[in-house]
């Protein structure tokens, strides 16, 4: 995985210094721990959670989640791959809960036929739409769909990751991202993010 | 080969292919304009939604700046909790000290807080006290908005504060009144054929009705004596109260003493020490009195339900007669054409030429639950049963709203603030908005709506509960087995004697904050969209 880009430059050596005096019980290093990275894990909240409050929410827990369990941190693995697979837990653990009937929505992906594309649409509705227009029609999407999209384009997780997040078979990754493709398409074809949050800044078209 | 589909492109474009299917992939590709197309559009979007997804476009909230420190308390909700618990010392002292000193100066000891405002606002004094209440409320709000908009560095709460601090604002306007009123003189005497059209609000010592009222009399004296008719309602908080003249609508009391010796057209409903009913009195519609002693010697035209320490019955009563009082004594004049039940310490004293249509239904009264009688935990399986059937179908309905509820009960602190503030504050709101803006109607369906939030503050906390026992489940039925358990957990508890009320007062609070908190969260994207 590769969230550099996301949460900024720290050494592989740096880090390791920062996680060790953390685990240690050092308060600045915490401090600076929680400065680089949380950032990144707020956006990657607000990206997998309906509302801000809840992604701001649901950063402060994933935190003190870390917190407490950075003792369990294998420091062979990348640090932000750890962390974001904290976070996608956290937060597809928050969607589950709050979908109680989610047996509802299991299963249909695999029956419901996929309407061929035509490139030229596709193209055309990224030159249609700003960042800002996709965000807010991701928040359009039904939970799981908004997950596998933000695991995959946000969080870069693997098939294996995404499905052993969000407890799917791996086979099934391929189908569930097509199908968010197609969802979110639909979304910004027909206008529906016209109106939510960032919209007044307009496409690039 | 033959063309691909959109799934088999995705496949290639992530990697997910084996070499060999890949390379089929690609050179077939490289031949078909069609497939190419297809492929190049996915890669594309592929790259669009990661920079669309990766933008780091909004920095990250003022409440996200600084790390959250295990075990640390938040200061929002302990100054939240402050702000409750000063106003509701504020309550006390400004609002419910200055009207039990008036009351007591007008010769009414009966404490009746939610009747006294009901009936008062109106004219009563205390509204300068009610007003400093609800500025400090308004100021309460306003503080807590302003910390937390500091903390939060957001809009959401600049909503509510508008909202609040005009519904405060607008609680505060006195009333418009119709009526005519009188006050500060010792005495008033409305004389012998002086007729008051409209209502007559009167405040003094000693008040002698002899003329005639078109509308209500609302009278908050010492003595009061109604020789004249009265039209409309008699509302009364006073020490003695007698009514010798025919009152058209209904006699509300709230006196020491009351003896009625005219007709009453309506209902009669009485919180006094004494009810007395003249033996040539009939009363059209019911009669309801909680008092020390009940003397029925009329004639009532409806049901007659009372709470009192000694009933006593001469006159004629046409429908059902529920009395739970310590003894009840039915005279050799009396008849009672309905039902008779009684509840009480020891039987009834009948006259044997008392005229019954049927035997006396009566039942044992016990002061206090009898912890060895297997039918009162029946009793409270019932209520657990009530409470679980009301959390399932908040389940069914919305789980959600409920999980999120029993989510915000992990901010323990915040929710207990907002509990408090919520649970002293929207009863008074809706009581001043009976007597003020918009009527009884919107008063009392917020009332309601009040009672079942404090209701529902179980289910919430039970919630949490089950899920702070069992682990946060996934499904319709693990949540109804943990929502079960919470219940059963908080209903045991409860059964312990005072510990069992401070449980169930702490559980009233923080499940209303609860609520409350997910109330606002919920509502919030429409307030901040627009």
């Amino acid at each position: 995985m590769e969230q550099g880009k996301a949460t900024g430059v720290m050494s592989a050596a740096e880090l390791a210094d920062v996680v060790s005096q953390v685990r240690a019980g050092d308060a600045e290093a915490w401090g600076e721990l929680y400065r680089r990275y949380a950032p990144a894990i707020y956006r990657f909240c607000r990206r997998a959670l309906p509302t801000r409050e809840d992604a701001e929410d649901a950063t402060t827990e994933i935190f003190m989640k870390v917190r407490q369990k950075l003792g369990m941190y294998d420091s062979s693995r990348p640090f932000t791959a750890w962390l974001y697979k904290v976070a996608s837990n956290h937060c597809w653990d928050l969607l589950r809960r709050r979908r109680v009937r989610q047996d509802l929505e299991t299963g249909d992906l695999e029956t419901l036929p996929l309407e061929h594309p035509e490139p030229n649409q596709i193209e055309r509705l990224q030159s249609e739409h700003s960042d800002k227009q996709v965000r807010a029609g991701l928040e359009r999407l039904p939970d799981r769909a908004r997950m596998a999209l933000v695991l995959r384009y946000h969080a870069e997780m693997s098939y294996d990751e995404i499905a052993d997040t969000l407890g799917v078979r791996r086979a099934f990754v391929g189908v569930l991202l097509l199908r968010a493709r197609h969802q979110l398409r639909e979304v910004l074809a027909e206008g529906r993010a016209h109106g939510l949050r960032g919209t007044s800044a307009g496409g690039k078209a | 080969m033959n063309h691909f589909d959109e799934m088999i492109a995705l496949h290639y474009l992530e990697g997910e292919l084996d070499s060999e299917r890949a390379e089929e992939i690609s050179s077939h590709a490289r031949q078909c304009a069609g497939c190419r197309g297809l492929m190049r559009a996915l890669e594309r979007e592929s790259v669009w939604l990661r920079e669309s997804l990766q933008a780091a476009e909004e920095p990250i909230p003022t409440c996200l700046q600084t790390p959250p420190e295990r075990g640390s308390l938040p200061w929002g909700w302990i100054t939240a909790l402050g702000l409750a618990a000063g106003g509701a010392y504020t309550l006390w002292s400004g609002f419910i000290e200055p009207w039990r000193t008036q009351a007591a100066q007008a010769g009414f000891t009966q404490e009746s807080l939610l009747t006294m405002l009901f009936f008062t606002g109106a004219f009563w004094k205390g509204w300068i006290a009610m007003r400093n209440f609800m500025e400090f409320s308004a100021l309460a709000t306003m503080g807590i908005a302003v910390m937390w908009m500091l903390r939060r560095h957001s809009r959401r709460i600049s909503t509510i504060a508008i909202v609040m601090g005009a519904l405060s604002v607008t609680l505060t306007l006195p009333p418009s009144s119709r009526a005519e009123t009188h006050h500060g003189n010792p005495n008033y005497v409305l004389p012998t054929g002086q007729e008051v059209k409209g209502d007559l609000i009167v405040t003094a010592d000693d008040t002698r009705i002899d003329g005639d009222i078109d509308g209500d009399l609302i009278v908050f004296s010492k003595y009061v004596t109604v020789n004249g008719q009265v039209k409309g309602d008699v509302i009364s908080f006073v020490r003695d109260l007698q009514i010798n003249g025919a009152v058209d609508g209904n006699v509300r009391a709230f006196c020491q003493a009351v003896s009625l010796h005219a007709a009453v057209g309506k209902n009669v409903t009485a919180w006094t020490e004494r009810l007395e009913l003249d033996p040539k009195v009939r009363i059209g519609g019911s009669v309801i009195a909680g008092a020390k002693m009940v003397q029925l010697n009329g004639n009532v035209g409806g049901d007659v339900l009372a709470f009192a320490k000694e009933v006593e019955i001469n006159g004629s009563l046409v429908r059902d007669l529920t009395v739970r009082a310590r003894l009840l004594r039915i005279g050799a004049g009396a008849e009672v054409q309905g039902r008779t039940k009684y509840n009480g310490e020891h039987s009834a004293d009948v006259s044997p030429t008392a005229k019954l249509s049927s035997p006396i239904e009566f039942t044992i009264h016990k002061r206090r639950p009898d912890h060895t009688n297997p039918r009162y935990y029946w009793h409270q399986t019932l209520l657990w049963g009530a409470s679980f059937i009301f959390g399932l179908v908040l389940l069914l309905v919305a789980p959600g709203f409920l999980l999120d509820a029993a989510n915000a009960c992990k901010k323990y602190g915040r929710a207990a603030g907002f509990g408090a503030l919520v649970l002293i504050t929207v009863p008074i709101a809706a009581l001043l908005v009976c007597l003020t803006i918009v009527g009884i109607g919107v008063g009392v369906a917020a009332l309601l709506l009040y009672v079942i939030a404090v209701y529902s503050a179980q289910i919430f906390v039970g919630m949490w509960t089950g899920e702070k026992i069992l682990g946060a489940g996934v499904g319709f039925g693990p949540a109804l087995g943990r929502l079960a358990l919470g219940l059963a957990i908080i209903r045991v508890i409860e059964l312990v004697p005072f510990l069992g009320n401070v449980v169930a007062a702490i559980v009233v609070v923080w499940g209303l904050g609860a609520l409350a908190l997910t109330l606002y969260k919920n509502l919030r994207p429409a307030a901040v969209a627009a």
